[in-house]
């Protein structure tokens, strides 16, 4: 490859800085509001939006201390955790069988949970409510879980099935042939082999159950112990007088399991979502 | 697989494997759209509300009591009905002639490629096409016959708003993504780590967060934007979440912000697995770098690409939590009528179910699901024919 003459490289680099000043300002911004001392998320005040003047923690105290925020920390991570967990094994088998075995009706199958990716989701809410109720699942974090898994099963088990494609099937027939059935075949050789797609399913099932909050605000409305940080903190938004401050923090905690969830499986996600092939 | 399992096994094998997913898709996925095509074929709304004892007994315009609509498929009717009467068709036509040169035009490219071995450049025949789209804009008089069309009905009008919002992110998403994906690729570029890391940022945060933030950038008096454009001496910055065209523009620019790190990702892994030599023998050949854009990356980007163009045109259509959290649809003109930025999901939400229509919104959302489904199943065709190019 021929090497970049200076003046490129120059507009590179400019472009990338450019670029990520944009991409890390606004949760600089979240950030700055909540060391700010008061409630307030604009200032009149250029300067102190990009520089912060005075540092006090007493939102993040406050947040954590005087209001129940450990139990609604402790419900995202049951609902986020049990949607994880039920996504990933659902999609895995499911996409596993749908790349392996042949059967009646497995392409149509595949396109009619492609199409229904297609329904509007807002739209489906008060079906999915009566369900919920007639399972009696409504008003239970069980209920949530159970929405956002399957929620998130169509994109996961297609993209998992694509990648599952990619894997050659001869290690699994050889594993077969020394006298491993399908399930082990699957568990001990197909599973270490798509890591990089697990990890997107995961990130996707994690992603799911961590930041919904309309489905769960109409869901637990007026329990505020069973409340998900994102229900919330979208409640605090929604008071008359909004506590910025106290939502700035409440925000930056929100973010920071996702940025870490997000930042430790990076390294899967070019390979996990690009071999996939068909992302539907 | 077929090697050593067969018959009662394997059936009971595919079933567990396959059983756990088909029933939670079906629950929770295909009884809202059966539900939806239930209430869409009856009268349910607000004077209207309740369940009758018996559906297939109920009689019609009881007080409370929703039954079976009349005609039955009256609520599509109303819907599309306004859209195919006379000036209407006549609009349409109006608008369709808007299209023509660049069908004319796409026609006689594909011909010539197919004719010539050694193709002419065809660029400036889209450029010849693309002035007489302009120009069939005032012959035709397109603005009135859309007036015509979005006087007939909100369909109309959230519709081709919705269209429009699609059409200005998509290709901005992907030529975001692509320039940053260059850029990173490039070997000379050192902590490439980082920088991704950094540009990942928009993804990694929960949107809903960022969109209630971006909202603040935006407004008028303390915004951001306007405090930074007044100190470099614009005396009066636009209002942008009151104007129509800022606002759109500021949703635009919001849904930019969100999604370009989802094609820089995207981007990133398809150029990774391009071989190196084929750059290696274009350099030989003294290509120059926007040849080899054009005829190496673009082509081989393409398999990769496509399906998640589709993707977010397909959620960028759906888009809901980031326009309801920074414009809520408006700015708004007048009662009764969609705001400037609502979108097809914001109408059904704020006024069709929030307005107690229920029946009409059940229509409306088999109407965009059948749409929807409809360009899938395109698109999956088309993917599966580029696919071929990846091996």
């Amino acid at each position: 490859m021929k090497t970049l003459s200076p003046p490129v490289k120059i507009l590179f680099y400019a472009i990338l800085v450019l670029a990520a000043i944009i991409a890390i300002y606004p949760i600089w911004f979240v950030a700055l509001a909540a060391i700010r001392p008061g409630q307030r998320l604009l200032t009149l005040n250029l300067v102190s939006m990009f520089i912060p003047a005075e540092i006090t923690w007493d939102n993040f105290n406050m947040l954590m201390f005087e209001k129940p925020f450990f139990t609604w920390l402790k419900n995202s991570l049951f609902v986020a955790g049990l949607t994880t967990i039920f996504c990933v094994s659902l999609a895995t088998t499911g996409a596993f069988a749908f790349s392996r075995f042949s059967f009646k009706g497995r392409e149509s199958v595949l396109v009619l949970l492609l199409a229904i990716q297609a329904f509007p989701g807002v739209l489906a809410l008060i079906p999915i409510m009566q369900i919920l109720r007639s399972l009696g699942l409504f008003g239970s974090h069980w209920g949530l879980i159970l929405a956002y898994a399957t929620g998130t099963l169509v994109f996961t088990t297609w993209n998992l099935k694509g990648y599952f494609d990619t894997i050659p099937i001869d290690l699994e027939e050889a594993a077969m042939i020394d006298g491993a059935g399908p399930i082990q075949a699957f568990i001990q050789i197909a599973l270490p082999l798509a890591r990089p797609a697990l990890a997107v399913t995961a990130l996707f099932g994690f992603l799911a159950g961590w930041n919904e909050f309309i489905m769960a605000e109409v869901m637990l409305v007026g329990k505020e112990a069973m409340y998900t940080l994102p229900v919330a903190l979208n409640k605090l938004a929604g008071d008359r007088t909004v506590p910025w401050g106290l939502f700035a923090s409440g925000a930056l905690l929100i973010s920071v399991p996702t940025l870490i969830v997000f930042l430790s499986l990076q390294q899967y996600l070019e390979s996990g979502l690009t071999m996939g092939g068909v992302k539907g | 697989m077929g090697v050593s399992i067969r018959g009662w096994r394997k059936t009971l094998i595919i079933a567990l494997f396959i059983l756990p997913t088909i029933l939670g898709v079906t629950l929770l996925s295909l009884y809202p759209i059966g539900y939806n095509i239930f209430i869409s074929l009856t009268n349910r709304s607000r004077f209207y509300m309740q369940a009758p004892a018996n559906i297939w007994e109920c009689v019609p315009k009881t007080p409370r009591f929703y039954c079976w609509n009349e005609p039955l498929l009256g609520n599509y009717i109303e819907l599309f009905g306004p859209l195919l009467e006379g000036a209407a068709l006549l609009a349409w036509l109006r608008f369709g002639l808007l299209f023509l040169p660049l069908i004319i035009t796409n026609w006689l490219v594909s011909r010539t490629k197919k004719q010539s071995l050694s193709p002419p450049d065809t660029w400036w025949w889209w450029l010849v096409s693309m002035a007489a789209s302009v120009a069939m804009w005032y012959v035709a008089d397109v603005q009135g016959a859309l007036n015509v069309l979005m006087r007939a009905n909100d369909f109309f009008v959230v519709m081709f708003r919705t269209c429009l919002y699609v059409a200005a992110c998509i290709p901005l998403f992907f030529i975001v993504g692509l320039i940053i994906a260059l850029i990173l690729n490039n070997d000379e570029i050192k902590n490439k780590g980082a920088w991704r890391t950094l540009l990942i940022f928009p993804w990694a945060v929960p949107s809903y967060i960022t969109a209630l933030i971006w909202q603040f950038f935006f407004r008028t008096e303390q915004g951001l934007f306007n405090q930074v454009l007044r100190s470099v001496g614009v005396a009066n910055p636009p209002a942008w979440l009151q104007v129509d065209v800022w606002a759109f523009a500021a949703v635009v620019i919001i849904n930019l912000w969100l999604s370009y790190p989802f094609f820089m990702t995207i981007i990133l892994g398809a150029l990774q697995s391009i071989p190196a030599d084929q750059y290696e023998a274009a350099d030989v050949d003294g290509a120059t770098w926007w040849q080899k854009l054009k005829n190496i990356t673009l082509p081989l980007l393409r398999p990769a690409v496509m399906p998640a163009i589709v993707l977010s045109s397909i959620s960028t259509f759906q888009m809901f939590n980031t326009v309801y959290l920074v414009t809520d649809g408006g700015p708004i003109r007048g009662a009764g009528q969609p705001g400037a930025t609502e979108f097809v999901m914001i109408y059904g939400y704020k006024t069709l179910l929030r307005g107690d229509r229920y029946a009409d919104a059940g229509a409306f959302a088999m109407v965009i699901f059948i749409l929807l489904f409809a360009a899938t199943l395109f698109s999956l065709r088309m993917t599966r024919i580029t696919k071929g190019a990846y091996e």
